[in-house]
């Protein structure tokens, strides 16, 4: 719609710009417009990928540079005063510029190309109908010169990518084409245009993708745009609608308006939605006529309003469009000018209190209220003003002339007249209705005819038209109207339609013979989407035509018919409606008892007391929540509590203190120190767990390695030994690396995986000649493979590893120890520590000399880790240092239950030498290790005993217990690696962080294992509570109700049955839409809401109200608040799903699409509602 | 919005977790790699719209989470897919040995004619690759499957895989529908299809304009 406006501007700029004398200011503007436009076509790019051709845009930016390029141009210079003289131009500089001779080219051809000679560029492409934008942009102008062949060369240059290199071009060599003070001769104007125009120059311009358009599903973003559109037209939500029609309704203040437009409600959706479209690309409809400043009076408002008119030839038939011109202007200058207007029938309710009631969608407008509607935001005002206009609904076209304007009255089927329209003086109104003749053929027509003459063209057929006969009967069996006759310009128009003539005739008189007030026709009253005419027109339904509204004549009976007939017919007829209205009855009364049954049904979801809201809103502030708590640091009030939290939410800076209250970690009532005492036992109790699994996750390594090892020698033997033959026919891919390996086959090595996690590029199966570091420890791992010896060979820019030292040490040692440590930055120093003290128990679990070698859970390979290997041989001082100060908080907790603070800030003691690092010691000969302090000797045997039930363990793991965590490990470290790592949280220490709240919420449920959503769920705790064990603690209450949902549970099946009943209950509508399909009352789409609590629906900080709301929810109003927050997501869009009548697959698409789109809060808050609504539906029975 | 496809096929992304079926379908559909994707949780489907021998070939490609333990749900997507791709990664052994459960599972959930084929993905870790070549040349060989090695990361064969798969289908398609013109009681899909979309366009036409 803006490209409309910038058409519209750069034509204004065009005289402006041949004027003699530009000042510096209208430079300025030029350069804005061109500036604005560039931007809009970006961003039309970046939100379609690519620009049609034929864009709206486009043309605009054509205009705006053509206005640039025109202005101060020397004419003379160019020895030419042609139609455009920037085409001149464009030849003149094609001498010395090879881009404008290219172009120049190309716009000769085209000019040329087509047969006839005024085609422009555009139109020798048939490919797809105009955009009716950009139609409308020119609708006002001359129809025989398209705006686009005056931007011919900027057109095909810009598509051509040279534009931006022509600019530069001229600007460089001004002086020869352009006035001194032209804008392309200033230095600083002319270079700002040809470096804007870079960029729509990059851009992608397509026409042959042009029908991609269509045939690709508008992604969700659009379709809520274009529903917000619309949203007018469409169906209020059913939150405000009557619930159950035999109940009282539970609003029924704001259903009056409402419940009268509900009958036309899902067909105006889709009108509405097909209007838009009709607006943005058109497949379905052409435009046959259009007018901008057309005036028509809706109800509620005293002036008539301007608006754009428009005639569009659509399969079903001809439809007249009027939409407000502050819905075509864009959103926000209608604010400021409606109020003005409108101010005399909308009464301004309190600013964003009130949910409009035709979109639910736009709550933060400003709100108004209509006389008996509901409150109604600006938008929708004005698209319940917006008229739309099927023409086979109307019968009669009224024509007023008067000297101000000139009026046309549409009158429908049931006598209904639609506001009527004023058009400008001066013929519009005269091709307006030509173009509905010619609209209407072949199936119907004008009766009678606009008159043709030649040279003049139409003119209204005077003599004929006025006071027309009044036959008695006509075709379709209604009576004429009666003609007024208030000026001397007045005439009425039949339209009538011949294809469904006959049939009509039929029916309508054997109806209207029969039975005293029959049903209508097929041919409903409302085609219109205004609901400004909704409430005369559901008033006709009930009258018969004949009776209409203007007290015309009652209809005088087809005299043709034979009595008898009539008689039998009649008969027929009221047998007919008495059957109907009993099947009806029966239909109702059944309906009425299965309604019954879902509602006893639904009484278990919600809580049968509703707890009041009051000064709830602000929800749990720090102030609140201090005030609370007692001196001993208890909190008592746990309802309060919970209905804070329930209708207002947490402060986010107590959520950490509140959260483990809600999910029942904390006690009510508990003191401070009883809740320190409770975290203390906590941590002691995962750092034990913790213990455990490290020692079987380090011989789960162990394992892999030499499984990796395995693999990667035997695909080695096999490309060894396949590589000559296979050569040939290898595919290119490969190529590469086959050729190199070809050159090197024997070379076999057993690199752990860590190796390559960090330098993914380089080969490693291959020897790399230029990498001599690599050769090297390829040389080495070859000899360590040799040995069975799978040593941790470090490399990369601190590779400090003497491999071979390592080797000879270990060639006759059964045991292996090798611990490398986290090292300058001690994000991993906790699993470190902890890895030490696993290595310690497996060797004492595991006298054997269990092959243990225990690397720095490598979980999250991110490559950049510094890491140091306390085994080398010749340790400097400083690694020798650093790897030996690195000490647990966490361990020294479980040792002495020393405070800690945080789970990373290390307290740095001055060593720590658990037994296995002893015993490494003496095999390493790392004599380092020697300086052993007393104090911290004591804490190591305490360590120990705290390990030892474990490591008493250590020896009897069965290998199936063995096996089972080592598939939850390699599943958890998969997910954790790739959990949310776009939330800067999760850095490399969190992640770690997370995956051992996994793995020791697997250790303690083995049975049940891993499954994937675990770390989505645990997430958003972490980032709260910031340390494990806290967060793990927390983990294991969220996965008491969570488990069910998983798929071994059987709560999932039970969510779905209750949306479905839900739904069925409280909006039949979308109910129907779903059963029609059929294809997804299964509700799979719903499978990640509720798996995860919307934790991939919404943002962060909404996933923490979210989930605050679910728990306090339990307590206060549902135990099942997952469904009414799935519901409300529904609600939300529930227009959009039916206008677009999605099934299963597009709603799934919807969704995903959605994902952390949503506005929390309004859905979180309808939510709510939801509740209310079904308790009070349960209260009243 | 017109549905001016011709053909509409139905193609499934199954395999064990973390081999990189989101990742493929991502640079099929939208040509782009992304590392840091999140498990899948349900189902998810991307489509893309192909120009297969002048037809226009709507692909509803879907995606599905990896863990077993989703099997129940993932395997309810079987039966309307026309096609789909069992991928394994090339740098993880189990894997590629999964591959063979999970032709059982295909074999007991989809219906018999679907068209398969074995992806091994991330080959452009050549420096970890556990499974050669030769080997999933082999099963595919076993299974009579076709079977390409891929990379999403570098946009290795991805395209080609689909294009693939979908013209099979469409050849198999059409194989049926030629038989099943020539005797009575013609029944195919993509023909249903079509017919399908065709008619649904002018019944919510009409449900436009005559329900009001």
């Amino acid at each position: 719609m803006a490209a409309q406006n910038k058409a519209e501007g750069g034509s204004e700029e065009m005289p402006a710009a041949a004027a003699a004398d530009p000042s510096a200011e209208q430079k300025e503007r030029l350069i804005a417009a061109v500036k604005k436009e560039v931007k809009q076509l970006m961003e039309e790019a970046v939100t379609r990928k690519f620009v049609h051709e034929e864009s709206g845009g486009v043309t605009a930016l054509c205009g705006a540079v053509e206005a640039c390029l025109g202005q101060g141009l020397r004419r003379r210079a160019l020895g030419l005063f042609k139609t455009s003289s920037t085409t001149a131009l464009l030849h003149k500089i094609a001498k010395h510029c090879p881009e404008a001779a290219l172009v120049s080219a190309r716009v000769l051809a085209a000019e040329g190309a087509p047969a006839t000679r005024s085609a422009s560029g555009v139109e020798r492409r048939p490919s797809a109908p105009r955009p009716p934008l950009c139609k409308r942009g020119s609708g006002s102008l001359l129809s025989g010169s398209p705006p686009t062949s005056r931007h011919l060369w900027i057109r095909i240059a810009l598509f051509e990518r040279q534009l931006a290199k022509i600019i530069e071009h001229l600007v460089n060599n001004a002086n020869r084409y352009y006035e001194r003070d032209a804008l392309v001769a200033d230095p600083d104007y002319g270079s700002i245009l040809s470096s804007l125009l870079v960029g729509p120059c990059a851009l992608e311009y397509s026409k042959a993708k042009a029908p991609a358009c269509f045939w690709t599903d508008p992604p969700a973003d659009e379709l809520v745009q274009r529903h917000r559109m619309s949203a007018g037209t469409t169906t209020p939500p059913s939150v405000r609608r009557p619930i159950l029609n035999f109940k009282r309704s539970l609003n029924a203040s704001s259903d009056d308006g409402s419940s009268s437009n509900t009958g036309t409600g899902k067909a105006a959706g889709s009108s509405a939605k097909d209007y838009v479209e009709s607006l943005h690309q058109n497949s379905t409809a052409t435009l046959l006529y259009g007018k901008n400043n057309v005036r028509v009076q809706p109800k509620d408002v005293e002036e008539p309003m301007p608006g754009y008119l428009s005639l569009h030839q659509t399969a079903a038939g001809l439809v007249i469009k009027w939409t407000p011109n502050q819905l075509m202007n864009g959103y926000a200058e209608s604010e400021g000018i409606d109020k003005s207007a409108l101010r005399y029938h909308l009464v301004h309710a309190s600013e964003c209190q009130h949910t409009c009631v035709l979109c639910s969608l736009a709550p933060t407008c400003t709100v108004y209220r209509r006389r008996c509607a509901g409150p109604l935001c600006i938008d929708c005002v004005y698209w319940a003003m917006s008229l739309q206009v099927c023409v086979w609904e109307v019968v009669y076209v009224h024509v007023h002339r008067s000297q101000a304007s000139d009026a046309l009255i549409l009158v429908g089927q049931d006598g209904v007249q639609r506001p009527p329209i004023h058009f400008p003086k001066g013929g519009h109104l005269l091709s307006f209705l030509s173009n509905l003749e010619t609209g209407l053929l072949p199936h119907g027509q004008l009766d009678p005819p606009l008159w043709s003459q030649r040279g003049t063209g139409k003119v209204f057929g005077r003599g004929k038209a006025r006071r027309r006969p009044l036959p008695s009967l006509c075709e379709s069996g209604e009576t004429e109207e009666p003609e007024w006759e208030e000026t001397a310009g007045d005439y009425v128009f039949r339209i009538v339609n011949n294809a469904i003539a006959d049939r009509e005739a039929m029916r309508h008189s054997l109806l209207e013979r029969a039975v005293q007030s029959p049903p209508r026709t097929p041919r409903r009253p409302l085609a219109s989407t205004s609901t400004t005419s909704s409430d005369s027109s559901t008033m006709s339904v009930d009258c018969p035509p004949s009776a209409g509204l203007n007290g015309h004549p009652p209809l005088t009976p087809i005299p043709h018919q034979p009595v008898e007939q009539a008689a039998s017919i009649e008969l027929v007829c009221s047998t007919m409606r008495r059957q109907i209205i009993s099947r009806a009855f029966y239909g109702w009364l059944a309906y009425c008892r299965h309604l019954s049954t879902v509602r006893t049904h639904l009484s278990g979801l919600v809580h049968p007391i509703i707890v009041p809201r009051e000064n709830a809103e602000g929800g749990l502030t720090d102030e609140r929540w201090l005030a609370m708590t007692d001196e001993s640091g208890a909190i008592h009030d746990k309802d309060e509590v919970y209905r804070l939290v329930y209708y207002g939410g947490v402060q986010h800076d107590i959520r950490r203190h509140v959260w483990p209250y809600l999910l029942g970690y904390y006690e009510f009532g508990s003191t401070a120190e009883e809740r320190a005492e409770q975290d203390a036992a906590c941590r002691r109790q995962y750092e034990t767990t913790m213990s455990e699994w490290l020692c079987v996750e380090a011989i789960v390594r162990q394992r892999d390695r030499e499984a990796t090892a395995a693999s990667i020698a035997r695909l080695t033997e096999a490309s060894g030994k396949l590589k000559p033959t296979d050569n040939n026919d290898t595919s290119e891919v490969f190529e590469d690396d086959c050729s190199v390996i070809s050159d090197n086959p024997p070379i076999v090595s057993p690199e752990p995986s860590e190796n390559e996690q960090r330098r993914p590029d380089k080969p490693v199966l291959s020897r790399a000649p230029s990498i001599d570091e690599v050769d090297n420890i390829e040389m080495d791992s070859e000899r360590d493979k040799e040995t069975k010896q799978n040593g941790e060979t470090e490399n990369g820019d601190n590779r400090d590893v003497d491999v071979d030292s390592l080797k000879d040490l270990d060639e006759n040692e059964d045991v292996h120890l090798k611990s490398v440590v986290d090292n300058p930055d001690m994000r991993r120093e906790s699993i470190a520590e902890i890895k030490r003290l696993a290595e310690e128990i497996v060797q004492k679990g595991d006298g054997r000399g269990l092959l243990c070698s225990v690397d720095s859970a490598h979980v999250n390979g991110t490559g950049s880790d510094f890491r140091s290997s306390i085994d080398e041989s010749g340790p400097s001082p400083h690694q020798q240092h650093t790897s030996v100060i690195i000490t647990n908080p966490s361990v020294d907790l479980a040792a002495g239950g020393s405070p800690v603070s945080g789970g990373t800030t290390a307290q740095v003691s001055p060593a720590r030498s658990p037994l296995g690092v002893v015993r490494e010691e003496s095999q390493s000969a790392g004599a380092s290790f020697d300086t052993l302090e007393p104090a911290d000797r004591n804490a190591q045997d305490n360590r120990s005993n705290c390990v030892s039930p474990a490591s008493s363990n250590g020896g009897v793991y069965s290998n199936e217990l063995v096996e089972s965590f080592a598939l939850n490990l390699h599943r958890i470290e998969k997910d954790v690696q790739r959990c949310d790592r776009n939330y800067p949280f999760f850095t490399d220490e969190n992640l770690d962080k997370l995956r051992n709240i996994m793995c020791t919420y697997v250790w303690e449920h083995l049975e049940t294992g891993y499954m994937q959503g675990m770390c989505d769920l645990a997430a958003p705790l972490l980032v709260m509570m910031r340390e494990e064990a806290h967060a793990h603690a927390l983990f294991n209450s969220l996965m008491r109700r969570a488990t069910d949902n998983f798929p071994s549970g059987q709560a999932m099946d039970a969510h779905f049955a209750d949306m479905r009943s839900l739904i069925q209950i409280l909006d039949c509508e979308l109910y129907e839409l779903m059963h029609a399909h059929g294809d997804y009352t299964h509700f799979y789409f719903c499978y990640r809401w509720f798996l995860l609590d919307f934790k991939r629906e919404l943002l962060y900080q909404d996933v923490f109200a979210a989930w605050e709301l679910i728990w306090a929810a339990r307590h206060v109003a549902s135990e099942h608040m997952v469904l009414f927050i799935a519901l409300a997501l529904l609600e939300t869009y529930r227009d959009v799903i039916l206008a677009n009548t999605m099934d299963f697959t597009d709603i799934i698409k919807f969704f995903n699409e959605m994902a952390e789109r949503h506005d929390a809060s309004a859905v979180l808050s309808l939510a709510r509602d939801l509740v209310l609504q079904v308790q009070t539906l349960i209260e009243n029975k | 919005m017109a549905k001016t496809y011709d053909y509409l096929f139905k193609l499934l992304l199954i395999g064990d977790s973390g081999v990189g079926k989101t990742s493929i379908l991502f640079r099929f559909s939208e040509d782009a790699f992304n590392i840091s994707f999140i498990s899948t949780i349900g189902i998810d489907f991307k489509i893309r719209t192909i120009d297969l021998d002048g037809k226009k070939v709507k692909l509803q490609i879907w995606d599905t989470a990896g863990q077993e333990r989703f099997r129940t749900i993932t395997t309810a997507y079987y039966r309307g897919s026309m096609g789909i791709m069992l991928v394994y990664d090339v740098t993880n052994e189990k894997s590629f040995e999964n591959i063979k459960n999970w032709i059982r599972n295909i074999e007991e959930n989809a219906s018999a004619d679907v068209e398969k084929m074995i992806l091994g993905n991330k080959c452009d870790l050549e420096a970890k690759r556990q499974v050669s070549k030769e080997r999933g040349e082999q099963l595919a060989v076993e299974y009579q499957i076709k079977f390409i090695e891929t990379s999403a990361k570098d946009s290795l064969n991805v395209e080609s895989a689909f294009y693939t798969l979908a013209r099979d289908i469409k050849a198999k398609m059409e194989k049926k529908q030629k038989e099943a013109s020539n005797p009575a009681g013609a029944r195919s899909g993509a023909h249903q299809i079509r017919a399908n979309e065709q008619q649904r366009k002018p019944t919510s036409w009409l449900s436009r304009c005559s329900l009001l």
